[in-house]
């Protein structure tokens, strides 16, 4: 059963991650700022499947001591964690040497919802036979 | 005469290069200004006729963090709008065991105060640090969420300069 739930966090990851990576194109392109240093494809991908790959094991975890009950709940406390990490990149401060630090957030806070987003959308398409 | 004067502005008249830096650091913030100009005269033997007449750009100011640069940057701190130069003017330059000093005015957030800025200068860079009390200049209170800021802020200045 943990090879579902480690797939399903595995593509949830690189769904995320590409869509982190359009993003930050599509938003360096439009606005300008140069965050490489600090937002790449390297942490971008790496973040975004270390984050699938977590809410799978966490999955797992409530399928292995049977508490699918506890399945809403568990959505909504990932949500509420994917909302509340925004506080991250909103207090940081970046290296002296990187211009605009404004345009920071706008970059890094909507792929804070990409692996929640990525994971319970593909859910579906997982038969845990539950 | 005339022409010997002008001759020595035009050697002791330097112009500030690309690579400054102007930090200033304290347990909170820390940060940098981007953008300063002026008209710098020194020559080391003759200090009389030296003088440093250089400004901030406030807006400039970068501490690495969005929120905190637009607080900088809003009435409650800097008010870049209503001020928008930081300028230091020297009106003596003197040798010091260390190096040199400069005193003169500086003036920030629309409150001019003497202050003395102890200095070097080698390889064609002025390099100086002194220490700037914000309460003093009016920017920003002591009181509320004010009372997080540090008062005194190090400000560290490397000014590579060229004839």
């Amino acid at each position: 059963m943990i090879q579902i739930f480690f797939k399903q966090g595995l593509i949830s990851g690189i769904l995320a991650s590409i869509a982190g990576v359009i993003y930050m194109k599509i938003y360096q392109n439009a606005l300008g700022p140069d965050f490489h240093k600090i937002v790449n494809i390297g942490t971008v991908a790496g973040g975004t499947i270390f984050a699938c790959m977590l809410i799978g094991l966490m999955s797992w975890l409530l399928e292995k001591f049977n508490l699918q009950k506890l399945k809403g709940w568990f959505n909504l406390f990932i949500a509420i964690l994917s909302f509340a990490s925004i506080i991250y990149p909103l207090s940081i401060s970046l290296p002296l040497d990187i211009q605009n630090p404004e345009l920071f957030p706008g970059l890094v806070i909507p792929m804070h919802f990409f692996p929640a987003l990525a994971y319970f959308t593909i859910d579906p398409f997982f038969n845990k036979g539950n | 005469m005339f022409f010997s004067a002008f001759t020595f502005i035009r050697s002791a008249s330097w112009k500030i290069a690309d690579g400054y830096s102007i930090k200033f650091s304290s347990s909170d913030p820390s940060g940098v200004f981007t953008s300063f100009r002026g008209d710098i005269i020194f020559d080391a033997n003759n200090l009389g006729a030296s003088k440093f007449d250089v400004s901030i750009d406030p807006a400039s100011i970068n501490t690495g963090n969005g929120m905190k640069n637009t607080k900088a940057k809003s009435d409650q701190y800097l008010d870049v709008t209503k001020y928008p130069v930081i300028k230091f003017t020297s009106s003596k330059i003197s040798k010091t065991a260390a190096g040199f000093e400069a005193a003169g005015t500086l003036d920030m957030h629309g409150v001019q105060k003497q202050i003395t800025i102890p200095f070097t200068f080698a390889n064609n860079t002025f390099t100086g640090s002194f220490t700037v009390n914000r309460v003093d200049y009016q920017v920003g209170g002591t009181t509320g969420m004010a009372s997080h800021t540090a008062t005194d802020l190090k400000m560290d200045i490397s000014v590579p300069v060229t004839k």
